[in-house]
């Protein structure tokens, strides 16, 4: 099979090309500081639990606010135009992904890690035990 | 430490267990061993006759593999019975089974930890093996000492050894039959009775529908099945037979590629169905690591398919089938590793398996290259295909799918990559895909392009490439009549999509083309034969997917945003996708009023009605429907823990509804009663029939309702409960409401159960003070004498009073029976303000002592005292006493800005042919096991 070969060096070339095209679609996540810089990034962090969380779909059911984390430390207000996630207080940590936009960082995805909370090494009692 | 006698353990679906466990993985050793000596004794001396060696060692191998099977059904077996029984002393039962666990989730409890998915796993293979001992002949001994190694690595995840070497600890596998107590250490199990204290968590809600009954056996029947080609392929080359196992290996792979495809379908149709994703793939990483191996698959059959042809293509099936089946286990040992961390919804969690996954990755990726090595002279070379051979394109196409592979695996791996960056470095810091989906689809999309271009036209050549000069002409002329179909068809169906981004538009213009070729193919090349119809079948559902995937994936619209509320000034058009309804007030959206009208709670499902109604612009109705999403609460009730969306759906389109969100005090029962506490309530007066009245309101009281129903309310024997009837006119807008509050008296306590006005944004309860003044001192009473005889009746003010017979065993709140008691209580039935009621006051007489106890009835005050008994003349004497129930006046609380409660946040969103998705790839599987039937069925004359 010889034209398999040429075959076989298109295709390198091809996934090379794909590979340098799919160059930018990968990042490191970045933090507030860097997000400075006006490009869409991801930023990982954690929930900051004693500031508020706001949604009310009383007033508006694609608003979202609350404060995090990032890894170095630097805590800012992040604004969703989103219903806010599942469980979203109990998250253990979460990456946003979006812009900063006069001074709040406007995200517009939200990835949560919960801690599993049905499995895990707990153990449940009777109640009328 | 001294040693605790527990009570109520069963210790032996343990010990028989561990034994099993055991039993298990020796007797898969010693399978593979007894058939690896068979396959080679015969290859030795080429004897096969009935009393040879090899024949020998095959009978042994094959008392291995049964001896194997039946202890992996045995384990399966107990393992049920303890979740059946809830045994839950056992760790495995406590962590997957509750009380309150329907029967019918019984298995998807047992396949949901990773444990009880290797046994499905494995029984998968054991099954399969048995076919092949049945069916197999001379392959049995190769391909099942293949299969039973397997299983000795699998079973060894369940091992559940630890051995020390050095300092580290070494652990071999998780015992799913391990007692609670062993798997910590926690002060509970210092109680000998602890097994009577336990309860389990049981199984996830979200996992409790019916695709969790179906799906995982489906999915893992084809991670299972993908191992017998690989087995067939190294077998063929290890008994030097390079080209006997390419037939038995094709019908494999058939069966593997449409049992795999149909499992991960099924995944898709319950993310899509019955969770709220909004889709049916999202590029996640499980999803990636099921779609290689199938993708593989696909191409390996299609190899397969060349070799079979023109025995070409030997090695590329041989490297396929085992890329298929080494891609299996990496997604295992991706997904059960923890490796992928954040990056997936639905990875197990970390067990500490990880070396053990990767020597299984590790031990099936060396033996079929070190077997590849050692035969790759026996396979015959042959000279080069021909440009306008079917064999060259179908080569191009398995080649083509494999490059997709490679490339998902390669992006999907990046966690990997990240993992080993960090042992070098360890100050890396991990990279991630931005956008999973526009990343993937980016190369995906002209790869599907290209395939279904190939699998349309690559049916129309010939094998080695023979054509005659009139089959020429004819390919030709039906080339000119689907293009020229394409064009037109083309036009007709972008007026539907309105597809404006270019490489989507290629895609339909592909598709388009496959559907219009395959058609053609069907009927003029194959004049409708059914016998070679499979690869029609394939091929013209795998056109008709793609189509599927465009018009639902890149034209899905969503009805839920409000045209009237302000636009944000956001670049990301997708922004504001969700809509708040308010019960009963309907609002429009897209072409749609849309009404939540109310919701009903059974058992741990709350489910909306909602009503579509579709109108023109004159604001004439189109159409009418109802959408039922649900709320799944968790198993103890005190929080919603899932949303099951709802979806309409017609012929060309689905509509796609879920709750996206409710108002905190309605998702956590903890919020709630917070919420509760945080208002501020004012007190307020009302009389019976009287009112209270402030500027904006006035508040009724029409009467006492003393059995009551509330929503929260769950009545009790020997509870006082009242509702309140209470009328509040909104004097602003001259509107009136009806509520009903209610306090119960429960022992010494008082519960209270508001009702609100959500469009007053109001609440109202009753004050605990009201059973102060609802209740009268005994020593306010003034009570009067009256005297009848049984059977007589009497009248004091306005009660009618009958004596109605004596009852020797009283049953009155306030008596407790003693031995040597003499108790009597009269019936006494009376009637007042409309109402008949009985009251059973007790005469007693304990040691010397006489005296009485009375009854009251709350609702009409009455209260009777049986206070002596003549028995010379049959006299009674009774005490009769009325407290005032219309002057009373009962202390109510009102709050004012109460956030309503009576709304819920939706999502609905537009999927145009979708259909056309479950169709093509339905029908694109459906052909692969037509394939396989129409092989196994013409067995004879093939083989």
């Amino acid at each position: 099979m010889k034209k398999a070969y040429i075959i076989g060096i298109i295709m390198i070339i091809a996934g090379i090309g794909f590979l340098i095209s799919s160059a930018s679609d990968v990042s490191t996540y970045a933090n507030f500081k860097e997000a400075k810089g006006n490009s869409t990034v991801k930023i990982a962090g954690f929930l900051v639990k004693n500031k508020p969380i706001v949604y009310d779909p009383n007033v508006d059911a694609n608003l979202m606010t609350f404060f995090m984390e990032d890894k170095d430390g630097e805590i800012m207000k992040v604004t969703y135009h989103d219903s806010k996630p599942q469980d979203f207080e109990m998250s253990e940590s979460l990456v946003v992904t979006g812009k900063i936009r006069e001074g709040e960082f406007v995200a517009s995805d939200i990835l949560l890690k919960c801690p599993s909370k049905y499995k895990d090494q707990e153990f449940m009692l009777r109640e009328n035990g | 430490m001294e040693e605790i006698q527990y009570f109520g353990e069963h210790l032996w679906p343990k010990n028989i267990g561990h034994f099993l466990i055991i039993l298990g993985f020796v007797s898969a050793l010693f399978s593979a061993y007894s058939f690896f000596k068979s396959t080679n004794e015969r290859l030795k001396t080429g004897d096969e006759s009935e009393d040879s060696e090899s024949e020998a060692w095959k009978r042994l191998g094959r008392l291995g593999f049964a001896f194997h099977g039946l202890s992996v059904f045995g384990i399966i077996t107990i393992i049920f019975y303890i979740m059946v029984n809830q045994f839950y002393e056992y760790a495995y039962v406590s962590q997957h089974v509750n009380d309150f666990l329907p029967m019918k989730y019984i298995t998807s409890a047992f396949w949901e930890g990773q444990e009880g998915s290797f046994l499905l796993w494995m029984f998968w293979h054991i099954i399969l093996g048995f076919v092949v001992m049945v069916y197999g002949k001379k392959w049995e001994a190769p391909v099942l000492s293949l299969l039973a190694l397997v299983e000795v690595i699998l079973i060894s995840m369940i091992l559940g050894i630890q051995f020390e070497i050095g300092d580290s600890v070494v652990k071999i596998g998780s015992n799913p039959l391990l007692l609670f107590r062993d798997t910590m250490d926690i002060p509970l199990f210092q109680n000998a009775d602890y097994v009577s204290l336990l309860s389990g968590s049981g199984l996830n809600p979200l996992l409790q529908n019916y695709w969790m009954t179906i799906h995982p056996p489906t999915l893992f029947l084809g991670f299972a099945s993908t191992v017998i080609p690989f087995c067939f392929a190294v077998a063929g080359l290890w008994v030097k037979e390079p080209r006997a196992w390419i037939k038995p290996a094709l019908k494999w792979s058939l069966f593997s590629g449409g049992i795999l495809g149909i499992g991960i379908l099924m995944g898709g149709a319950w993310a899509y169905e019955a969770l709220s994703f909004g889709g049916y793939w999202a590029w996640d990483p499980v999803e990636n690591m099921s779609l290689v191996p199938w993708l593989l698959m696909v191409a390996g059959v299609h190899s397969l398919l060349i070799a079979n042809g023109t025995g070409r293509g030997i090695k590329t099936s041989y490297i396929l089938l085992s890329l298929s089946f080494i891609m299996i286990l990496y997604s295992t040992f991706l997904t059960r590793s923890g490796i992928l961390g954040d990056t997936s919804v639905h990875a197990f969690t970390e067990m500490g398996l990880e070396n053990q996954l990767v020597l299984l990755v590790a031990l099936f990726t060396i033996i079929p290259a070190v077997v590849f090595i050692m035969r790759r002279k026996i396979v015959p070379s042959q000279e080069d295909d021909k440009f306008n051979s079917r064999e060259f394109w179908m080569f191009i196409g398995a080649i083509v799918l494999l490059f997709s592979s490679i490339l998902i695996t390669a992006s999907t791996s990046l966690p990997i990559y990240n993992k080993i960056a960090e042992i070098f470095d360890p100050g890396f810091t991990g990279l991630v895909i931005q956008e999973p989906i526009t990343h993937y689809n980016k190369h995906q999309i002209w790869i599907a392009i290209f395939i279904v271009l190939l699998s349309s036209s690559a049916q129309f050549l010939r094998y080695n490439g023979r054509v005659t000069s009139t089959f020429k002409k004819k390919l030709l002329l039906h080339a000119g009549i689907s293009v020229a179909a394409t064009i037109v068809l083309t036009f007709i169906v972008n007026i539907w999509l309105d597809i404006n981004s270019v490489p989507y538009f290629l895609l339909m213009l592909a598709g388009i083309f496959g559907i219009v070729s395959n058609v053609d193919y069907f009927i003029a090349f194959n004049k409708l034969q059914w016998k070679n119809s499979a690869g029609v079948l394939s091929h013209l559902g795998f056109s008709i997917m793609l189509i599927g995937i465009i018009a639902s994936g890149v034209n899905k619209r969503h009805i839920s945003k409000n045209e009237f509320v302000f636009r944000d000034i956001m670049e990301d058009e997708n922004l504001k996708k969700k809509v708040t309804l308010i019960k009963g007030k309907p609002i429009f959206m897209s072409g749609y009023w849309v009404d939540y009208q109310r919701d009903t709670l059974i058992e741990n499902e709350r489910t909306y009605d909602i009503k579509f109604t579709k109108v023109d612009s004159n604001n004439q109705v189109l159409e009418e429907f109802m959408v039922n999403p649900v709320s799944v609460y968790s198993n103890d009730k005190t929080e919603i823990v899932a949303f099951n969306p709802s979806t309409k759906r017609y012929l060309h389109k689905d509509i796609f509804t879920h709750i996206a969100g409710l108002p905190a005090q309605v998702l956590k029962l903890e919020y709630s009663k917070e919420m509760e506490d945080s208002l501020v309530y004012q007190p307020i007066e009302v009389g019976l029939n009287g009112s209270y009245e402030n500027d904006s309101l006035k508040v009724t009281l029409n009467g006492l309702d003393y059995d009551p129903r509330h929503q929260d309310y769950e009545p009790k024997e020997n509870d006082l409960a009242i509702g309140f009837h209470i009328q509040v006119t909104d004097k602003i807008y001259d509107k009136q409401y009806d509520l009903k509050p209610v306090v119960v008296l429960r022992g010494a306590v008082v519960y209270k159960y508001y009702d609100e006005i959500p469009d007053l944004n109001m609440r109202i309860r009753a004050n605990e003070a009201f059973f102060e003044r609802f209740f009268t001192m005994e020593s306010e009473l003034e009570y009067q004498q009256f005297v009848i005889k049984e059977g007589e009746s009497i009248t004091i003010e306005d009660v009618q009073i009958v004596h109605n017979g004596f009852n020797k065993t009283p049953k009155n709140r306030g008596y407790k029976a003693e031995e040597g008691d003499i108790a009597i209580a009269s019936i006494l039935s009376f009637r007042t303000n409309g109402k008949t009621k009985n009251l059973e006051p007790v005469y007693l007489i304990r040691g010397s002592r006489q005296s009485s106890i009375k009854d009251y009835d709350p609702e009409t005050g009455v209260h009777f005292k049986f206070t002596q008994i003549d028995p010379a003349t049959g006299e009674l004497t009774f005490q009769f006493a009325k407290d005032d129930r219309n002057s009373i006046q009962v202390p109510m609380e009102i709050a004012m800005n109460v956030p309503r409660s009576d709304i819920i946040v939706i999502e609905s969103i537009e999927f145009p042919g979708i259909n056309l998705f479950w169709l093509g790839s339905l029908m694109m599987l459906t052909g692969m096991l037509v394939a396989m039937g129409i092989r196994l069925s013409s067995r004879k004359v093939m083989d």
